[in-house]
């Protein structure tokens, strides 16, 4: 029997026994089911994990610390002093800073375009004529970090401009539109050592969504590097923290160079992570959950595995004569034994695409639900992907073949002589 | 031709043996209608399964057309089967479920023929048998006079060289038996296709050109038309009386 003739039969028998196939099929789709939402999930997952990382940082960003010795932090033992700006804590324990000679020596790294260093700075206050006042966090702009922007244009901040996130613009009498641009904020500093204040007027360059997905988020301002420099500098001058940084951000010149910076920057005797080393543990996560789902749904897919079986063994049986028949008239055993296989298989194809239907069809109505109570915004917890249907039902097709292989076999040998007798 | 030689089959091992066929020989010329009579258990469902190579007997020789088919490989018989061989039953046989052209249409695609030359071979085996009104109808809701035609009808549909019917009027009152017997008959003459039938039926056996008497695996007697004639209108006179 052709190929095309098999199916075509096979596909037959399967409709003659309706109930049976779909409840059988319904089986497998349980299983489908949960994997392609599972996959969905993991898909929508990591987008949004890329997506939060891609909105806090550069993929060509390094952040590089100052070597931790193994006890440095070990409040167990003494600890030996070591020359250097350090960061003290309670205990006798302290963290090694950078200086500016770690700086320059960064610089000198081939394929580092850029070296910042860490600015933990902080303004007293930020305000506006007739309007509260309000702490605010600092940070330079790196347009590499994606924002969604509300009014004006970020790009090439000058030194007297400043971005505001919309929940700052909103609290200082900003309306979020372009008519705030070139408005002028104040942002004061205090000195750590001596408690003078100073104010920076800076002019509104662009207002950004204050987004959930930032940990720049709603609290902190981007300004020029240079008038964060600036700005941190005045507030540790003259105490032990000047000149000196809890780390750097050191940029490749080129994405594909970033690894190769960071091992040039570990063997320099620094400690370097990228962005995704420091973010990876999202990653994880998100493939651990996405593999329980997953493991569900193999069993629910082991078990429907019985099912056919169970369902093709009762065929091969009500259908004796048939076969019989079959064989009498010259088909042979491969062939009969594909028939039942291709039945098989189209339950399988059938569990498949309900299971992963209805999982899609579920899924894009559930996708705004689960986005507004997770308040995740506008990004989708399920991504469905084209190719993981093609793989599922795919799956399934070949997970039913090999459950229908038993009770195919059974039909292979049947005796047609044994079969046709009729009494 | 079809010749028998020598066939053995035995059923069941050592004291449970039974011997279906012992020593059978016969020569069927090609085109010929023959009848092989016998009680039930006499060996004559085995003699028709031994002949068209549904069973394999221990001992001895079936050659068709000049080729031993016991000597085949499987897959070469169940090809010589598909391609030569028409198959009627006394229970018919047909696919209840299936549509009256789908089952014309299993052998032709057991046999491997392309979807187009089949739909001109399946119109044709149901005209034969007077069935083109009813193609599309299930095979389940037909009489059993019809569903013995679409048996015939799917027994033809490949064109075979030799038929082999199973009590073909068996399952059938009389006037719907005559009906297929002249269909079988009006067939073997006309296609010169050699017809095999095994029957406990004498009055069926003799309309056929050979009778072949098998009692408990032995043929008792092979008689042909002229001398069969005589016989049976002995046997007649003698219900008769």
């Amino acid at each position: 029997m052709k190929l095309a003739d098999t199916i075509r039969r096979a596909g037959r028998s399967l409709r003659q026994a309706k109930a049976r196939t779909l409840l059988t099929s319904l089986a497998i789709g349980v299983g489908a089911f949960t994997i392609t939402l599972a996959l969905a999930a993991g898909a929508g997952g990591r987008q949004y994990a890329s997506d939060i990382i891609s909105s806090n940082t550069d993929v060509r960003e390094l952040y590089v610390q100052p070597k931790m010795d193994e006890g440095s932090m070990d409040f167990t033992k003494p600890q030996e002093y070591v020359e250097g700006p350090a960061m003290q804590f309670g205990g006798g324990a302290s963290m090694k800073m950078l200086t500016e000679d770690d700086l320059a020596k960064l610089e000198k790294i081939e394929n580092v375009a850029e070296v910042t260093p860490i600015y933990n700075a902080s303004a007293l206050y930020i305000t506006r004529e007739g309007q509260k006042k309000y702490q605010a966090g600092l940070e330079p702009y790196n347009a590499a970090i994606k924002s969604e922007v509300l009014a004006g244009v970020p790009g090439d901040i000058k030194e007297d401009e400043v971005i505001l996130p919309s929940a700052f613009a909103e609290v200082l009498g900003l309306p979020l539109a372009e008519e705030s641009i070139g408005k002028v904020v104040n942002v004061a500093m205090a000195n750590a050592a001596t408690g003078e204040e100073k104010m920076y007027p800076l002019k509104v360059r662009a207002i950004i969504k204050s987004s959930i997905l930032s940990a720049v988020g709603s609290t902190t301002l981007q300004t020029s590097r240079a008038t964060v420099a600036e700005m941190y500098d005045f507030s540790v001058e003259g105490t032990p923290l000047a000149k000196a940084y809890v780390g750097a951000t050191v940029m490749a010149n080129d994405e594909a160079n970033a690894e190769d910076v960071k091992q040039a920057v570990i063997d320099a005797g620094y400690d370097a992570q990228t962005a995704e080393d420091l973010m990876g543990f999202l990653f994880q996560f998100i493939n651990v959950l996405m593999g329980i789902l997953i493991g569900f749904g193999a069993l629910a897919v082991l078990t429907s595995v019985f099912g056919i079986i169970n369902t093709q063994y009762i065929s091969v049986l009500e259908r004796t004569q048939q076969i019989g028949l079959m064989k009498a008239l010259g088909m042979r055993r491969r062939d009969v034994g594909r028939l039942f296989k291709f039945e098989a298989a189209w339950i399988g194809f059938l569990g498949g695409a309900l299971g992963s239907g209805v999982a899609l069809l579920a899924g894009t109505m559930a996708n705004p639900w689960i986005s507004d109570t997770l308040s995740l915004g506008d990004s989708h917890l399920l991504i469905f992907q084209p190719w993981s249907f093609a793989a599922i039902i795919g799956g399934l097709m070949f997970v039913a073949v090999v459950s229908g292989i038993l009770p195919s076999r059974k039909a292979a040998k049947l005796d047609p002589i044994e079969a046709l007798r009729t009494e | 031709m079809i010749e028998v030689k020598h066939i053995t089959k035995t059923y069941g091992k050592k004291q449970n043996a039974f011997v279906a066929l012992d020593d059978v020989s016969l020569t069927i010329p090609k085109g010929a209608s023959v009848a092989i009579l016998g009680k039930s258990g006499s060996g004559k469902s085995t003699l028709m399964h031994a002949m068209s190579g549904l069973d394999r007997p221990e001992k001895g020789e079936v050659i068709i057309d000049g080729q031993n088919i016991l000597k085949l490989k499987q897959k070469a018989v169940d090809r010589f089967r598909a391609e030569k061989i028409g198959f009627i039953f006394q229970s018919f046989f047909v696919q209840g479920n299936e549509s009256v052209y789908d089952n014309v249409s299993l052998p032709l695609e057991i046999a491997r023929v392309s979807r187009g030359k089949r739909k001109a071979r399946v119109d044709e085996a149901l005209r034969a048998v007077e069935l083109t009104d009813k193609t599309k109808s299930k095979a389940r809701n037909l009489s059993g006079g019809q569903k013995q035609r679409l048996a015939i009808a799917r027994a033809i549909a490949n064109e075979p060289s030799i038929i082999f019917a199973d009590e073909p009027t068996g399952n059938l009152d009389s006037v719907t038996g005559d009906k297929i017997e002249k269909l079988l008959f009006g067939y073997n003459k006309q296609k010169n296709v050699t017809l095999i039938i095994v029957t406990h039926d004498p009055e069926l056996a003799a309309k056929c050109d050979m009778l072949v008497n098998i009692k408990d695996g032995k043929i008792e007697s092979i008689e042909q038309a002229d001398v069969k004639a005589a016989k049976v209108t002995r046997r007649v006179t003698k219900k008769v009386q």
